[in-house]
């Protein structure tokens, strides 16, 4: 009857519309990743795309996770905290900053704003809940300020000599280099060796630029086959400025990327220069820090002047992909070592406790060295030995 | 009953309309007509489907079956063009007990897109007025009491002028001046050309007021027409007071009427029959009664009354007012 | 009681569509005129009240990053009780307000049975749906706008004012810091369209507006428990209370549009959808009540 048609007309509406918008959730992030067909290139032109790039300046927002398949565990919490309370007061919060930071990454997602305006200028923000935490590199001044705690620390680099190679090392020791692909992307191009095979996967879009995807892929064949668990890295490079825009690092056996770090948007116009002229907030505790030496940085110890000892230097073996780092004894911080959770993340394996993910295992025998590498763990306890 | 009333001179016609619930049957396919111009009464008892049948002629639910003709316009269809010359009172009034009565009439009136909103304090004031609640104009609704709520409900029914006004138990919590004030309310509206279709379960309201009516029992509707054709369908009586009771069973026997003896008291017994259709007049009865020694103590015609009528009809019987 | 004298006009077939909006006006001041909203939005000022005498009265300093965020920064600035008070209130209380509020749109006319009466007016369905939605707005802007404004009031009132230091270490000028703080208010006014029009699509399933007020309340509560179930991550950018601390962007150095964004496209989904269903409902409703 026309009334009772005129009634489930008026139901239409309740299965169209959400019908509707449930299609454009799906659809649109498909129609972002629609086919690109970009000129043809060789793996070498793309690497030297990635080479003759003059990108100086940009800004974007960039995306990174992490799944190495590790327990379930909020890492960061309990490491931010479990270390500020492990370190003395008189350590400066530099280190620790710089080393959860990057402990925090191997763990679940992370959103970054990234501000680089040349050589020496770049702004990192971390957003966190309600918090943020900032990396203002500004020529010879790096700020570091965390917005949860209101404390802010001040690295002077003073233009000695060793000033412009210093700046490199504090640079690679900060986080900067793991939230922004284009650095992360040269870690990757520098290691380059006939271990690797290079080709070039589907042209594809990443925050909304076409890109040539460079799969960089341990070479398999039996002479030189390679013992790792890296299954390949793909870099993204901006097809028109040859910036790399993302890294994605797939390990053995699993199909979702157990690193990716990419650009969700990015904007190749300069940064507003006053984005790195950072003062510290009136009520913020100020730090003031010289610059410390990589490797005393790295092992938390007081800086100064002297050599490292030859025990503590890490030992490299290995080449390539399977390469192992063997950390001796005397160079892990008691910090680290006697850390609980470091109990709680490792398991008892032959000769020691062991850290296995999905890209890097980590080895600690029982004499007190630790290896490391994207390589099985029966590589590294054989190294062990 | 009302053929003969040409169907653009209904205020509301319907056809077929019935409406379920799950398997119950509310309105059982009724086919009303209402006159223009009418005061018509929709009669039945509690739960015989007349508030349901309300609704669905303003929209407010939809008919399971059915078509329904309002003002000559197709509900719930028109629905915007029909209610707009229509003032109801549904299923008693309701207001927002936290506003005074005329802020509740202005909040009504807003709700119609074709109230002008320059004349609305002048209707609502008039309208208040022409119930009798001006002075309770500002007071809170919840302070108000059954009967002025009533009062208020009906004033907004009469916000504009109307073509059509359905009052759903209009009387339903007034004392007998406010009903009596209601009847003359109605009336004046009348006069002034409003169809007013009133329901009650009350027949003497209806009585008074209507010039039409329908009665529904269980859902369906079971007579309409002018109260005068809804009279006629029942037939007049002797009604007899006499001594001598077997004479005269005998006498009106005699005459083809079938008599039977009512009831009898201490001294008189009362014999009643139905004239049907036998066309004797009451002085030739009396005159044969004489001539059979039959002593009259009392004799009437009695006409039938609406409520016999109606409690044949529905089975039931209604609350009678007083 | 009788002629027509005060009537404007004869009788005519055809009248002239005139005050369209009235009915917007009148909801709003119907709203605005119970004694129930002005309750909620006195609560809803309490809390930075509550906040600010609390952090005023204690003899001890908070460290930074104790308590809720902001909190350890009020006493220094008084212009983050109302950022520390948005953060506390938009889990819980905020969501109930607007669950009050939208869950009686509709159940609430239909209790009093001035349902009905609207609708014969004649209101049109959609057109009540629509009034009803833009007074549930309205009051989701009012209560933030309270929270902002009195927050503001009894931080200026209580602590010092001065420069605010955002999130990402830059301190910006009061003036720029009361942009942002409306900027925050109409981000929390979005974030609450969406179970806006969710507690209008309840409001239309009953006639008990308790019962609606009640369920939309519940839903709020289940979409954030839901929001931190890991399992679950797919569904999380798809739920309406996800963004709904992402306000935090509005304090970062420069200013980070990309979550007002994300949200807004949210809210527009879940109103969209709840708003068709509540449609759908609203027309086809017998009205019974």
């Amino acid at each position: 009857m026309k009334l009772v048609s005129r009634n489930s007309l008026g139901w239409l509406p309740a299965l169209v519309v959400p019908a509707v918008v449930v299609a454009a959730v799906i659809a649109v992030p498909f129609q972002a990743g629609a086919t690109v067909d970009l000129p043809s290139k060789t793996p070498e032109q793309v690497l030297a795309l990635v080479n003759d790039s003059t990108v100086s300046a940009f800004s974007g927002t960039v995306e990174q996770s992490a799944d190495l398949g590790l327990p379930s565990l909020d890492l960061s919490a309990g490491m931010s905290d479990s270390m500020s309370k492990a370190l003395p007061e008189s350590t400066d919060g530099a280190i620790p900053l710089g080393m959860t930071t990057a402990l925090e990454l191997l763990s679940g997602s992370h959103e970054f704003r990234l501000y680089v305006g040349g050589e020496s200028q770049s702004r990192v923000q971390i957003k966190d809940h309600m918090a943020e935490r900032d990396i203002v590199h500004n020529g010879s001044d790096v700020w570091l300020y965390d917005s949860s705690t209101n404390a802010a620390i001040h690295l002077s680099l003073d233009l000695e000599a060793s000033a412009q190679a210093k700046s490199a090392e504090l640079k690679s020791q900060l986080p900067t280099d793991l939230a922004n692909p284009a650095e992360l992307a040269e870690h990757f191009l520098d290691e380059l060796d006939p271990s690797t095979t290079v080709s070039v996967g589907t042209d594809a879009r990443i925050a909304g630029r076409n890109v040539y995807q460079l799969v960089f892929t341990p070479r398999t064949n039996e002479t030189l086959k390679t013992d790792t668990l890296v299954a390949s890295v793909s870099i993204a490079v901006d097809s028109a400025t040859g910036l790399p825009l993302q890294v994605t690092v797939l390990a053995q056996g699993q199909t979702a990327p157990a690193v990716q770090v990419g650009f969700t948007a990015i904007d190749f116009a300069a940064p507003n220069a006053g984005l790195f002229d950072f003062t510290p907030p009136a009520t913020a505790t100020v730090t003031e820090q010289a610059m410390p030496s990589p490797t005393e940085g790295a092992t938390g110890d007081q800086p100064g002047d002297h050599s490292p000892a030859a025990d503590e230097v890490p030992v490299v073996t290995g080449a390539g992909w399977s390469t192992i780092v063997e950390v001796p004894a005397a160079a892990m911080p008691a910090e680290v070592t006697d850390n609980p959770l470091l109990d709680q993340l490792t398991t008892t394996v032959d000769g020691g406790r062991a850290l296995t993910t999905s890209l890097v295992t980590v080895f600690l025998s029982n004499d007190g060295r630790v290896f490391t590498g994207a390589v099985p763990l029966a590589a590294l306890q054989a190294a062990a030995e | 009953m009302t053929g003969e009333t040409q169907v653009q001179g209904l205020a509301i016609e319907t056809r077929g309309l019935a409406k379920k619930f799950g398997s119950q049957t509310a309105v059982n396919g009724i086919d009303l007509m209402v006159p223009r111009g009418s005061v018509f009464g929709f009669l039945g008892p509690n739960g015989s489907g007349k508030t349901t049948s309300i609704r669905m002629l303003l929209g407010l639910s939809l008919a399971t079956s059915g078509t329904i003709s309002v003002l000559g316009q197709s509900m719930p269809a028109r629905l915007h063009e029909v209610l707009p010359h229509v003032g109801a009172l549904v299923e008693g009034p309701a207001f927002y007990p936290f506003l005074s009565g005329a802020a509740n009439l202005r909040r009504l009136d807003t709700a119609d897109r074709f109230a002008p909103r320059g004349t609305r304090r002048a209707r609502v004031q008039g309208a208040l007025e022409r119930v009798g609640l001006s002075h309770a104009a500002d007071k809170k609704v919840h302070a108000y009491s059954l009967g002025m709520k009533q009062r208020l409900g009906i004033a907004n029914a009469l916000l504009l002028p109307r073509e059509l006004l359905v009052l759903d138990e209009p009387t339903n919590g007034l004392d007998p001046q406010g009903t009596r004030e209601v009847r003359s309310l109605v009336h004046s509206l009348a006069a002034e050309g409003t169809t007013v279709f009133v329901s009650s379960h009350l027949l003497a309201e209806v009585e008074q007021m209507c010039t039409h009516a329908a009665v529904m029992s269980a859902g369906s509707l079971v007579a309409q027409g002018t109260l005068a054709q809804l009279r006629q369908v029942g037939e007049s009586r002797v009604h007899l007071r006499t001594p001598d009771a077997a004479g005269a069973l005998r006498v009106l026997t005699h005459l083809g009427l079938d008599p039977v003896l009512a009831t009898s008291d201490a001294a008189d017994e009362v014999v009643i029959a139905l004239l049907g259709d036998t066309n004797w007049q009451p002085e030739a009865i009396v005159t044969a009664l004489v001539a059979g020694g039959v002593r009259i103590r009392g004799f009437a015609i009695e006409e039938p009354s609406l409520e016999e009528r109606f409690v044949a009809l529905t089975g039931e019987g209604f609350d009678v007012v007083q | 009681m009788s002629s027509s004298e005060f009537l404007p006009q004869t009788q005519t077939h055809t009248r002239a569509r005139v005050g369209g909006w009235d009915l917007l006006g009148s909801e709003i001041s119907v709203l605005f005129r119970r004694r129930r909203t002005w309750a909620m939005l006195a609560a809803v000022a309490l809390i930075p009240t509550l906040l600010a005498v609390a952090v005023r009265l204690s003899s001890s300093t908070l460290d930074p990053g104790e308590g809720p965020p902001f909190l350890d920064r009020v006493s220094q600035n008084g212009l983050f009780v109302g950022f520390t008070a948005m953060v506390v209130a938009i889990p819980l209380f905020l969501p109930l307000t607007i669950g009050v509020v939208a869950g009686d749109t509709i159940a609430g006319e239909a209790s009093l049975g001035t349902l009905r009466y609207l609708l014969v007016a004649p209101t049109g369905r959609v057109r009540l749906l629509l009034i009803k939605y833009a007074g549930a707005a309205l009051f989701c802007l009012v209560a933030t706008l309270t929270l902002t404004v009195s927050g503001a009031l009894i931080g200026a009132a209580l602590f010092p004012v001065g420069p605010v230091t955002l999130l990402s270490g830059d301190t910006i000028s009061v003036t720029e810091s009361l942009w942002r703080s409306l900027l925050v208010a109409a981000y929390v006014t979005v974030s609450l369209l969406g179970l806006s029009m969710i507690g209008l699509f309840i409001s239309t399933l009953t006639d008990v507006p308790v019962g609606a007020m009640a369920a939309t309340i519940v839903v709020s509560v289940v979409a954030q428990l839901l929001d931190v179930i890991p399992q679950l991550d797919w569904l999380h950018p798809w739920l309406f209370s996800h963004y709904w601390l992402g306000f935090a962007d509005l304090l970062r150095q420069p200013l980070d549009l990309g979550s007002f964004g994300q949200n807004a496209i949210v809210q527009v989904c879940y109103v969209a959808v709840f708003g068709a269903l509540a449609y759908s409902r609203f027309v086809t409703k017998d009205i019974l009540s």
